[in-house]
């Protein structure tokens, strides 16, 4: 049995999915956190279900790239029934898709989720009519803390086993915009040429929406006739309703899904709502910025505090068992190296990178989950303007500092190309969770926390001026930002708590792998004197930027993860005490290369995929100039301040 | 009726103040954020309250149907309304 999830941004259709999946999909109060499609094999009351988690749309025309993938697979594939997830508390603006996903002829199921939430605002559903209204089963949920969602599933098998579905209700428009419709519906069914999988009345009305998808690739093939025809039926349109044909039906959709409703919802009263309050002051011209810098710099020194004290502690521990390893085996022997190597990939995981990741990523999951972030966009408009973007296009950028690779795939939010381009390179410039344990674990740790805090300022300055750069070379209008502003939610404990465990697994499954074969390999080269070759070839760059020789390998580890590169300087330099053996200057030098140079290889990976390849070499090629450039000046600014 | 359009107050959403609330009359430029706006409900004839416009300060916030929308100065300047 093949389920879909599909519903509006941020309706829940994530946490839903994660309530009967296990945490798979990620979720965060934010439009647009799922940009692709996660598929699993679900277990539900006994019944396996084969459940895809879509990405929010608020409708079947797709205004951009991830709403297009929706529709697209929603058609092709051959999917049992659809789960319309809906956030009750905006049922309302949810039913305009509930009615397009009717036109095509799917089975579905209606879930209101968040249900609670609507309780709260004082909205009451009588579920029974608006289920006799669409003639399509209505449940309740509240998938947060998983409830109502067995009994969902059990109704999602009864509907497909033994087809007790409601006898399907048709909803139609008004009188006079409903005869231009059923107009070019006949005309597509009579004449029609091409083999089209989508059922005439919704072919019908995408056309008449000026859906530039369907006018391509249907009028297209069928000739100026039918051309003409989509031409003087939109220009009827305009004449009955005196709105542009683009979003006459659209609004059309809008007023019939307010009809219903009227019909079925009664508004009480509200539970006074502190929330709006909050935003009075959150979002204020002046204060908001206040408190932006204000949660950024806790952020920042509470990540820094807590992973330092554990860093200190578990580095002087592991030291312990290094300086009594000479006892146990011969120092010049092949074990000893071997075992030291093993050895440093392990500490390097335990003592340098996990204390600063997981406050880090706790906190930013916090962030995201109460929807901060899209607060942070607001702010960020008139910023992003005089860069050439608009507040959208924060999105991707703050998910970078997680990772880069979720956050070029973020782009995907963005309507026009040229935006997803110039988000896209900006974003893979973000330090990410494994750039930042290099600027906490070395920057912060040996020069103080102040320097680290000047590194991301100073981030922040190169990718806006990047990309003002860019956005200067592609002259063009962006169409400026719409985006809806979801209302605060307390996260729960367990959601972070999975959340957090869902990224730091792909370290300790990933990275940490990767890390200790990576310190392996170091230690054989050593051992057999290989790295010299290595750092020889290397040399050219590493005395450019003033650098010991011995580092010039542990740049080339970095490519592939980036906290590879600080894990094994230490070990190339044989030491924990970084600062007795390299100078601030060469300190700093290393990590403003390390923070700006090449994306590491997953991202690589998704640039090629989401803009080109081309696009994915142009980033390499910026990158690696812009942090050579720079770490340059702090060299030769270093040799002469300092 | 066109006569009495123009008689009326018309002006872009940037023009008017927090917490009115305004009836949309026109939404001009490409369908792009047209249609972005339509699929949150908002379009010609929808009646929005304008929760914050701070003048020079960052994209407007407007509230339809309960849902809070936070819309850029650029956009906002082509949707022409009249108070209501």
């Amino acid at each position: 049995m093949k389920i879909a999830l599909v519903g509006q941004p941020n309706a829940g259709k994530s946490t839903l999915f994660n309530s009967v999946a296990g945490y798979k999909s990620e979720t965060s109060n934010l439009p647009g956190t799922t940009v692709k499609y996660t598929e699993s094999r679900v277990r539900v009351n006994g019944d396996v279900f084969e459940l895809i988690d879509f990405p929010g749309t608020y409708s079947l025309s797709a205004t951009n790239d991830a709403e297009a993938e929706v529709r697209e697979y929603l058609v092709s594939s051959n999917i049992d029934l659809i789960i319309n997830v809906i956030d009750a508390s905006q049922l309302g603006r949810s039913l305009p898709l509930t009615l397009e996903l009717m036109e095509l002829d799917v089975p579905m199921v209606l879930a209101l989720n968040m249900y609670d939430e609507a309780r709260r605002k004082g909205i009451d559903i009588n579920t029974s009519e608006l289920s006799g209204i669409l003639g399509i089963k209505v449940l309740t949920t509240i998938a947060s803390k998983n409830l109502g969602v067995r009994e969902l599933f059990y109704a999602v098998k009864n509907i497909i086993k033994n087809s007790q579905q409601p006898e399907r209700k048709r909803i139609r428009c008004q009188k006079d915009v409903e005869e231009v419709i059923g107009e070019l519906e006949g005309y597509l069914r009579e004449n029609l040429l091409l083999n089209n999988p989508y059922p005439h009345r919704f072919l019908a009305t995408k056309l008449l929406e000026d859906d530039d998808y369907f006018l391509k690739s249907v009028a297209g093939e069928n000739g100026t006739h039918l051309s003409h025809k989509i031409r003087k039926l939109q220009n009827r349109l305009v004449q009955l309703r005196g709105k542009p044909q683009d979003t006459v039906l659209v609004l059309e959709r809008h007023t019939t899904a307010m009809d219903i409703f009227g019909q079925v919802v009664k508004i009480g009263h509200p539970v006074r709502d502190w929330r709006e309050k909050i935003d009075d002051i959150v979002m204020h011209k002046i204060a908001g910025y206040v408190i932006l810098v204000g949660v950024l710099v806790a952020f920042f020194y509470g990540v820094f505090e807590f992973g330092a004290i554990v860093e200190g502690f578990l580095l002087s521990g592991f030291d312990k068992i290094n300086a009594v390893l000479p006892l146990y085996l011969d120092s010049n022997g092949f074990s000893f190296h071997l075992v030291k190597a093993l050895l440093w990939g392990i500490s390097g995981g335990v003592a340098i990178v996990l204390p600063y990741l997981i406050p880090f990523l706790v906190g930013l999951t916090l962030l995201e989950d109460m929807g901060y972030m899209p607060r942070v966009a607001f702010l960020m408009d008139a910023f992003m303007h005089r860069i050439g973007l608009h507040g959208t296009a924060v999105i991707p950028v703050v998910l970078g500092y997680g990772c880069n690779v979720p956050a070029v795939m973020a782009t995907r939010i963005l309507p026009s190309r040229r935006d997803k381009i110039i988000a896209g390179v900006i974003a893979s410039m973000v330090p990410c969770s494994a750039r930042s344990v290099v600027i906490f674990g070395l920057v912060a740790f040996y020069l103080g926390p102040l320097w680290a805090f000047f590194i991301y300022l100073f981030n922040i300055f190169v990718i806006a001026s990047s990309g003002k750069i860019l956005s200067h070379l592609m002259p063009e209008v962006s169409p400026g930002m719409v985006l809806e502003i979801p209302p605060y939610r307390m996260p729960s404990f367990n959601v972070i708590k999975k959340k957090t465990w869902f990224r730091i697994k792909e370290f300790i499954t990933v990275a940490w792998p990767l890390l200790i074969a990576g310190s392996l390999i170091l230690g054989m080269m050593e051992y057999f004197s290989l790295d010299h070759w290595t750092n020889l070839a290397l040399s050219p760059l590493t005395a450019f930027l003033g650098l010991p020789m011995v580092v010039g390998t542990t740049l080339i580890f970095g490519v592939l993860r980036k906290e590879l590169s600080l894990i094994m300087l230490t070990q190339a330099l044989g030491t924990t005490a970084v600062i007795s053996v390299l100078t601030t200057t060469q300190i700093l030098t290393f990590t403003i290369f390390v923070t700006f140079y090449i994306p590491c290889v997953a991202t690589m990976a998704v640039l090629s995929k989401e803009l080109n390849r081309n696009w994915m070499l142009i980033t390499v090629g910026i990158t690696l100039s812009i942090a050579l450039v720079l770490a340059w000046i702090v060299h030769i600014s270093g040799v002469f301040l300092l | 009726m066109e006569i009495e359009k123009i008689g009326r107050q018309m002006k872009s959403l940037l023009e008017v103040p927090s917490n009115r609330h305004v009836k949309i009359v026109s939404i001009i430029g490409g369908k792009g954020a047209r249609q972005i706006l339509a699929q949150l409900g908002v379009g010609v004839g929808s009646t929005v309250m304008i929760r914050r416009n701070a003048p020079f300060a960052g994209p407007l916030l407007i509230e339809n149907h309960g849902t809070s929308i936070a819309v850029g100065r650029g956009v906002a300047a082509k949707i022409l309304v009249e108070e209501v």
